[in-house]
C-alpha cells in the first residue's frame, strides 16, 4: 500500500512530502474521511433496501434491529402485484424514449443552428434562451398546466416528451461541442451541396455520438425521475409514471387498506433498483459527464 | 427604361437586400423553427402569461382583467409570504455552509488519494443515481420523530435525547439542505475534481523548489486555479436554492407552521390548493425578480478581471508598439 504513496509524483502532496511521517497521517486522516463520505452516501440506501423487508412493527421496534426477522420475497411479490407495477414501469419507459429523443433531436437541431449556420437574428433567440436559463421552470407551472389544457394534451404523454426539447442546460452542452469541431468539416459538407438539414443527420450527429450519450443520460434521468409535471397531466392512474404513483402513494397512503409505510418502503426500493442497474451498466459515462458540465438540477 | 433597369439592378434597394437576406437564410431559420416553437410554447409564453396574470384578478387559471398590484399587495399581507421569504435567506445560509462547502472540501481531498480512487469516486456519485421524490421520501422515514425510529435509536445508543427532527422549526431547514446535499454533492465533487486534475503540475512543483508548504501550495497554486469553478457553482447553487420545492412539499408540507415553506413551494399552494392563480403568479414573478438580480449583481462582481485581462492587454499592446 506503501508502495503507491512512494510513487505519488503529482497533486499537492507527493512522495516527497510522504517521506515525513507527519504527512502519512494526513494521508491516512484524508483516506478515512473519504471512506465515512462513501459510507455517509451508501447507508441510507442500504437501511431502505433491508428495512423494506420488515414489517410495519418492526419498524419502529425497541430495541432496534437493524434487520428484519425474514427476508421473505413475497412482501416484494405481494407489493408488486397488489399495485400491479408494471404498468408504470412500462408508462415510465414510454415517457422516458420519448423524453430522450425529443432532447436530442431538439436541443441538439438548435444548438447546431446556434453554433454553425448562425442565419440572420440568431443571436436574438439565443439571447432569449439564454435569459429563461436561470429562471425555474417551476415557476410558471400554473400558465404552462393551462396551456396544456387549452391544448388538450391532458392526460397524454406528448407535454413530458416535449418538454424536454426546450431544454438551455442540454442546448448549452451541444452549443459548446459542436464549437469544437472542426470547421472543415462543415464547409465540406456544404461543397457537396448537402442540404443544412440533411448536414445535420449526415455529418454532425455521426460526429456527435459522445456529446449524445451525455445529453441522453443526464434526461433518462431527469425524465426517470420527474415528478411535478407528469403528475399535474397525468391523471389517469393507469398512465402514471412510477413517481407519480409514489408520490400519490406517499400524499393517500391512510386510505389505502392495509398499506401502511413498510409497504411504500419496499415501492421505494423496486423504484431505485433500474437507476442502480443503469448506474452499473453506463457508470464510466455517467460520472465522466458529469464532470463535464456541472450539473445542478 | 433606364431608370427602371438601373432600380431593377440596384443591388442596395430594400427588396433586393430582403430578397438576399431571405435567401441565404432561409433554411437556418427553418431549422431553429421546431426547436424555437417549444421553446415558446414551455418556457417563453408561459413566463410572459405569468407576469400577466400576476397583474390580473383572476378566474380559474385564466385572467379576467386587470387589478393593477392588488396581487402583490396580498401577497405581501400573507404572513406566509414574509416566512416564506425569510427561509429563503435560511436556505441559502445553510446551503452555503452544507451544500457549497462540503463538496470542495471532499473534492480537493479526492484529488490527493491514490488508494480505492475509482471505488470512492463512484461511491460518492452514488446518491446523484436516485430519483429526487425517493430520496425525498426514504429522507423522511430516516428522519421519523418516533423516538422507536431508526435515528432516535441510534441518539439514544449515544445517550442523546431524541430529537423531534423536521417537526423540530429549528432542525427543518438545516435537515431538508442536509437531504439535498446527500443526493447532490456526488456531481459537485466529480466538477471540482476535473477542475483540480487539470492543474498543471509544473506549477506545483515551482511552488516546491520556492520551498512553499502544503498549506501555501494549496493557497497559492490550489484555490486560484479552481477559482473560477468555485465561483460558478456557487452562484448555480445560491440559484438552486431559489428553487427548492419537491423535499418541503414531501417532508414537511412547508410546516412546521411554516417553518420550511419555499418561495416556489408557496406559489405551488397558492395555485393548487387555494386555487388562487393571481397570487402564485405574483410570488413567482418576486422569486424571478430576485434570481434576475442575483445575476446581475454576480455578473457586475465577476467584471473586474475582465476588466484585468484587457489592461493587460492594452498593456501589451503599448509595448509592442514600442
Amino acid at each position: 500500500m506503501l508502495k503507491r504513496l512512494q510513487s505519488k509524483s503529482s497533486g499537492i502532496l507527493t512522495a516527497a512530502d510522504y517521506k515525513k511521517v507527519g504527512f502519512r497521517i494526513v494521508y491516512w486522516v484524508i483516506l478515512f474521511i473519504l471512506l465515512v463520505a462513501v459510507l455517509t452516501a451508501l447507508i441510507p440506501v442500504l437501511w431502505l433496501f433491508i428495512s423494506s423487508f420488515k414489517d410495519a412493527s418492526e419498524l419502529t421496534s425497541t430495541p432496534y434491529h437493524l434487520f428484519p426477522e425474514a427476508f421473505s420475497l413475497k412482501k416484494l411479490a405481494e407489493v408488486w402485484n397488489m399495485l400491479n407495477f408494471w404498468q408504470y414501469f412500462l408508462n415510465t419507459i414510454i415517457v422516458v424514449v420519448g423524453a430522450v429523443l425529443c432532447s436530442v433531436v431538439f436541443n441538439g437541431l438548435l444548438a447546431y443552428v446556434f453554433a454553425i449556420v448562425k442565419p440572420k437574428g440568431y443571436k436574438i433567440f439565443f439571447g432569449l434562451v439564454m435569459a429563461s436559463y436561470m429562471i425555474p421552470a417551476l415557476m410558471s407551472i400554473v400558465p404552462l398546466y393551462q396551456q396544456i389544457i387549452d391544448f388538450g394534451l391532458i392526460n397524454t404523454y406528448i407535454p413530458l416528451w416535449f418538454m424536454f426539447g426546450a431544454n438551455a442546460y442540454y442546448l448549452i452542452m451541444f452549443k459548446n461541442y459542436f464549437e469544437s469541431l472542426p470547421k472543415a468539416l462543415f464547409e465540406a459538407a456544404e461543397m457537396d451541396k448537402c442540404g443544412k438539414f440533411r448536414a445535420f443527420f449526415k455529418v454532425v450527429i455521426p460526429m456527435s455520438r459522445p456529446i449524445i450519450g451525455v445529453v441522453a443520460i443526464f434526461t433518462m434521468t431527469a425524465a426517470w425521475s420527474d415528478f411535478l409535471l407528469p403528475y399535474l397531466v397525468l391523471n389517469d392512474d393507469s398512465m402514471m409514471t412510477v413517481m407519480v404513483k409514489i408520490y400519490n402513494i406517499q400524499s393517500t397512503m391512510g386510505s389505502i387498506d392495509g398499506f401502511g409505510p413498510d409497504k411504500l418502503l419496499m415501492i421505494l426500493t423496486i423504484s431505485i433498483l433500474p437507476q442502480i442497474v443503469i448506474f452499473a451498466l453506463f457508470q464510466k459515462q455517467i460520472t465522466g459527464s458529469s464532470a463535464a458540465g456541472a450539473v445542478k438540477e | 427604361m433606364k431608370n427602371t433597369n438601373k432600380l431593377l439592378c440596384d443591388r442596395s434597394s430594400v427588396s433586393y437586400k430582403a430578397k438576399r437576406l431571405f435567401k441565404r437564410n432561409w433554411s437556418g431559420w427553418l431549422l431553429m423553427l421546431p426547436g424555437l416553437l417549444l421553446f415558446l410554447f414551455f418556457v417563453w409564453a408561459p413566463l410572459a402569461q405569468n407576469v400577466v396574470l400576476s397583474f390580473s384578478e383572476t378566474k380559474g387559471f385564466e385572467s379576467v382583467g386587470f387589478n393593477n398590484f392588488e396581487n402583490y399587495t396580498r401577497v405581501f399581507h400573507d404572513p406566509l409570504f414574509t416566512k416564506a421569504l425569510l427561509n429563503t435567506f435560511k436556505y441559502i445560509f445553510w446551503s452555503i455552509i452544507i451544500g457549497f462547502l462540503v463538496p470542495i472540501f471532499l473534492g480537493l481531498l479526492l484529488s490527493e488519494v491514490v488508494h480505492l480512487k475509482s471505488f470512492i469516486r463512484l461511491g460518492i456519485y452514488f446518491p446523484s443515481i436516485v430519483s429526487g421524490i425517493a430520496v425525498v421520501i426514504m429522507w423522511s422515514y430516516l428522519l421519523d420523530p418516533n423516538p422507536g425510529a431508526v435515528l432516535n435509536q441510534l441518539l439514544s445508543a449515544l445517550g442523546i435525547p431524541a430529537s423531534q427532527f423536521l417537526s423540530n422549526p429549528k432542525l427543518t431547514i438545516p435537515l431538508i439542505v442536509v437531504t439535498m446535499t446527500w443526493r447532490g454533492a456526488g456531481g459537485t465533487v466529480l466538477v471540482y475534481l476535473s477542475a483540480l486534475q487539470n492543474i498543471d503540475n509544473s506549477q506545483y512543483e515551482a511552488a516546491r523548489m520556492d520551498g512553499a508548504g502544503a498549506m501555501s501550495r494549496i493557497w497559492h497554486v490550489t484555490l486560484p486555479h479552481i477559482k473560477p469553478t468555485i465561483r460558478m457553482l456557487f452562484i448555480l447553487q445560491i440559484i438552486s436554492v431559489f428553487q427548492v420545492f419537491y423535499e418541503p412539499l414531501v417532508m414537511t408540507s412547508g410546516g412546521p407552521d411554516g417553518a420550511s415553506v419555499s418561495l416556489l413551494l408557496l406559489s405551488y399552494q397558492y395555485a393548487f390548493k387555494s386555487f388562487d392563480a393571481g397570487a402564485s403568479a405574483a410570488t413567482g414573478v418576486i422569486l424571478a425578480v430576485i434570481i434576475i438580480a442575483l445575476t446581475i449583481v454576480y455578473l457586475r462582481l465577476s467584471k473586474p478581471k475582465k476588466d484585468k485581462v484587457a489592461r493587460k492587454w492594452r498593456k501589451y499592446a503599448q509595448t509592442s508598439a514600442k
